[in-house]
């Protein structure tokens, strides 16, 4: 059964992410702030990391997050990450699929919320399946 | 567990804003002029006196010819200009290796004074040989004065004019009254010559009549100059506070958006579990209510990035924008493609005819106003409809961009109201209940702000066209792009 990690500050949305994502057979851990997700990573590395952006304390920690994840962390590295947030192309810094860079978005792909869930299980199992296959 | 006075009280005091951090060189640049434009000033004098040098060297040449020397009963040169010239070559190409090698670029400075030094130098031995008091040759050293008010602080800008009235004095005084130097002029008479008792009082009037020019001019060049560079400091400040202002306000921008966007997504998502039966068996009816909840949320998400989109346009103005060239091929099929999804939902179909041109502008801002006009075509249209999008060169090869659907039209009476916040005729909430009323209202801000000229064309029942003329670009989007023959897409 393959372990997801929801690294996000809104309990509301990541619970709710968390029950569609059970019922389609996934182990889901659910984490609120950035500390207690590298602990949990660190503990057990997930198979999928689901990441939002902004935090109370940092408002690109979910960047940073993803950077430490693929540059400083051996263990880590290879973990799929898919970055869920509500900002978008559409503003002045604001960021879409088409910013997923190496160094300041290293990401493997981008969803925006409010998120329909179709879209989410799609996402999740393609980003599984690829990472089965490099492995 | 720790007693409650091992605990020190951890102390924070709120400042007050501060002024912007302004840049070292932009500090210096309110006394004197900053380093990189001294840099291409030191290089123009050098270019410059490539001609000074160029002027003795026809000087010297006009000796070659004692007709003319006789004709303009003038005395031969001898070799003394050739011998400046030759001099100042030397040190112009020494100042020319120093200026251009930037093993030293904060000694630009030194490079300046040694300039001024030689400069004063050769000209105080130039104004020797044309005659210091019988000619006006004197009212060169101004150049110098003047040159060094503008590109230096006040008080190096005196140091030059007393040097230069010091050079001066030493010259008049070893010629006229010591007379350890022999007369020279470049008429064929000099004060000498002529042996007129006055000339003491002569020379020690003109002397100080120079001199009292030149400071007069130093003082009200160098006053007007300190004026210039203290406003232009002003404007420096006022420019780095805009930008970050705009800045700023992108960021509040963000935050916002996210802030008002988070809490929305929470409340889809949790409709979405109770639609998509993750909670269990639920009432037809109470579904419906959920359902509205759902798209309600949804509406209003895209409602408040709408808002805030205004908000931030209204508050921008163009010369605070970032230019990006565009090609409209690139730019308009991005638009298309964002669309797509709720075009192929309705059986929208597009028909694409866009030439490579170029456009200048925000890319952000280009983006919002074509994926409002192209999401409002299609959401206009009736199902199974057509689109079409449009981009050529106009008449003076300005970007001419068309998007025309066949959906449901504007009537004639409402077509003035379009672009009015909020404003929605009611055969669109009938078609549509989805939307804001706040598309055509950042087209309009975009439009005004970018000074683009849109001209709405409309059949009630049959459809609209808008059409936006941009302001020419200046030239071809790419090297080897000319015009609009290359890679139509159709």
């Amino acid at each position: 059964m393959a372990y997801l990690l929801i690294v996000d500050d809104d309990e509301d949305f990541a619970s709710t992410t968390a029950t569609v994502l059970r019922k389609e057979g996934y182990d889901v851990q659910v984490e609120l702030d950035i500390d207690s997700a590298v602990k949990s990573m660190q503990s057990k590395p997930p198979d999928l990391a689901i990441l939002d952006v902004m935090f109370p304390e940092d408002a690109s920690a979910g960047f940073e997050l993803a950077r430490s994840m693929r540059h400083e962390s051996g263990k880590l590295k290879n973990i799929p990450i898919l970055m869920l947030t509500a900002i978008n192309t559409k503003f002045p810094l604001g960021f879409g699929s088409k910013d997923i860079d190496d160094r300041w978005m290293p990401v493997t792909e981008f969803l925006e919320k409010p998120v329909d869930f179709d879209v989410l299980r799609d996402k999740v199992a393609k980003l599984l399946r690829a990472n089965r296959a490099n492995d | 567990m720790a007693s409650d006075e091992s605990i020190q009280p951890a102390v924070f005091e709120l400042s007050l804003p501060q002024e912007l951090p302004v840049d070292a060189e932009i500090k210096d640049s309110a006394r004197s002029l900053p380093e990189s434009l001294l840099m291409r000033n030191a290089l123009w004098f050098c270019r410059v006196r490539w001609l000074v040098i160029a002027t003795l060297v026809c000087y010297g040449a006009l000796g070659l010819f004692p007709r003319s020397i006789d004709y303009l009963e003038i005395r031969s040169p001898g070799m003394w200009p050739f011998v400046m010239a030759g001099i100042l070559t030397l040190f112009n190409l020494v100042f020319l290796f120093l200026a251009r090698a930037k093993t030293f670029p904060s000694k630009i400075i030194f490079n300046l004074w040694g300039q001024i030094i030689v400069d004063l130098v050769i000209l105080t031995g130039v104004v020797y040989f044309i005659g210091s008091l019988e000619t006006n040759i004197a009212f060169t050293y101004l150049f110098h004065i003047v040159l060094s008010c503008v590109f230096f602080s006040r008080r190096q800008s005196l140091i030059v004019t007393i040097m230069a009235i010091v050079m001066f004095a030493a010259c008049i005084t070893a010629e006229y009254v010591l007379k350890i130097l022999p007369s020279m002029s470049l008429f064929a008479e000099s004060f000498h010559e002529q042996n007129h008792s006055p000339v003491l009082a002569t020379l020690t009037v003109n002397f100080f009549f120079a001199i009292g020019i030149w400071l007069v001019v130093w003082y009200l060049a160098s006053y007007l100059s300190s004026m210039v560079r203290r406003r232009d400091f002003e404007l420096t400040g006022t420019n780095l506070r805009l930008i970050a202002a705009q800045e700023e306000r992108a960021r509040h921008m963000l935050a916002t958006t996210h802030q008002l966007k988070a809490p929305f997504a929470a409340i889809y998502s949790n409709a979405q579990l109770l639609l998509q039966g993750y909670c269990g068996d639920i009432p037809d009816e109470a579904l419906q209510v959920i359902q509205r909840i759902t798209s309600r949320s949804r509406r209003l998400t895209t409602e408040i990035q709408e808002m805030l989109q205004l908000a931030n346009l209204s508050s921008t103005s163009q010369q605070s924008l970032p230019h990006n060239r565009m090609v409209s091929t690139e730019l308009l099929l991005w638009c298309k493609s964002q669309v797509d999804p709720i075009a192929r939902e309705r059986g929208i179909t597009f028909k694409v005819n866009v030439r490579p041109v170029a456009m200048v502008g925000t890319e952000d801002h280009f983006k919002m106003l074509f994926v409002n006009l192209l999401s409002n075509a299609v959401i206009y249209s009736h199902r199974n409809g057509q689109v079409h999008i449009c981009c050529y060169k106009g008449p003076d090869s300005e970007p001419v961009v068309t998007i025309a659907d066949n959906g449901i039209g504007i009537q004639p009476d409402k077509l003035p109201h379009i672009f009015e916040e909020h404003y929605r005729t009611n055969e669109a909430v009938q078609h549509n209940k989805e939307s804001s009323g706040l598309g055509l209202a950042i087209v309009k801000n975009i439009a005004e702000l970018y000074g683009i000229r849109i001209r709405v064309e409309s059949r009630f029942g049959f459809g609209t066209k808008f059409e936006l003329k941009f302001p020419a670009s200046n030239g071809s989007p790419g090297d080897n792009m000319k015009g609009e023959t290359k890679w139509p897409i159709s």
